[in-house]
């Protein structure tokens, strides 16, 4: 199957958009409008099968929460994190493992920061997260 | 050819090309050694080489969709296959042989892995008969 990663990215998006009120991006965005998961690529690796029939991406998931109220921010990304229930961003970003047959199969691995970060000069709360894509 | 690297392999089960699926290919070709000191070997041992034998070892990614490799093995444990292996996947050449092993599929192992790894297994079969090789 033929590799897009603009695809594999928007589809891990829309799997995000499953969580009520998340407003999610395949692509960075200039604004982005809290919360909101941005999902982009952060490494691939190429040839784990003979002939390309694996290639292994790592992707992040970075949700942004508005931290005007830093305890309604907390609360909210400690939903986010866990992992079940129906802000879970773990079971959002696996719930079509294939992601419509673009893949082979998917797994959020782990959250990988918590913590502030300045995105057009205002601040956030932000959690990331990784994702093994097997495509 | 020069050195390569290996991405390319083609490897072929009774003519289904399963390359996609497979991560690691391995054909040994053994010859066993008959013991042929005698009192003139001057205090070394002598050997010649006896009858050869084989075998065939690769590692797989799991898949149990219609025509995945796990798919293809469950029918096969117990017959004789035939294992193809290119090593570049290029056109066969002098540079570039296609070897072909029949082998007992002796065993399969269809349920691996640790949890959060990607389920592979690995398996090893004994040739039988001929091995050959061709160059065109």
């Amino acid at each position: 199957m033929s590799l897009d990663i603009q695809n594999i990215r928007d589809a891990i998006a829309t799997n995000l958009a499953t969580i009520s009120g998340l407003r999610t991006s395949g692509d960075v965005p200039d604004n982005p409008n809290p919360p909101h998961a941005v999902v982009f690529l952060e490494t691939v690796e190429y040839d784990d099968a003979f002939r390309g029939g694996l290639t292994t991406l790592m992707m992040k998931v970075m949700v942004i929460v508005s931290r005007a109220d830093d305890r309604t921010a907390q609360r909210k990304l400690n939903q986010y994190i866990s992992p079940d229930g129906a802000r879970s961003i773990k079971s959002a970003v696996e719930s079509d493992r294939s992601l419509g047959g673009l893949v082979q199969t998917l797994r959020l691995t782990d959250m990988t920061s918590l913590g502030s970060t300045i995105v057009s000069d205002q601040e956030y709360m932000a959690v990331e997260f990784s994702v093994a894509v097997y495509a | 050819m020069a050195k390569y690297v290996v991405t390319g392999t083609y490897v072929t089960l009774n003519g289904d090309d399963i390359s996609g699926n497979t991560a690691r290919a391995e054909l040994v070709i053994n010859a066993a050694e008959i013991d042929t000191t005698d009192f003139g070997s001057n205090g070394f041992t002598e050997i010649i080489g006896g009858l050869k034998s084989g075998q065939v070892t690769l590692d797989f990614h799991n898949d149990f969709g219609a025509g995945g490799i796990s798919t293809l093995l469950s029918d096969l444990v117990g017959t004789i296959g035939t294992v193809t292996i290119n090593p570049t996947g290029s056109a066969v050449s002098s540079t570039n042989p296609t070897w072909t092993a029949p082998v007992m599929v002796s065993s399969f192992t269809p349920v691996a892995g640790a949890v959060g790894d990607l389920a592979t297994f690995s398996v090893t079969f004994p040739t039988t008969g001929e091995i050959t090789y061709a160059t065109a």
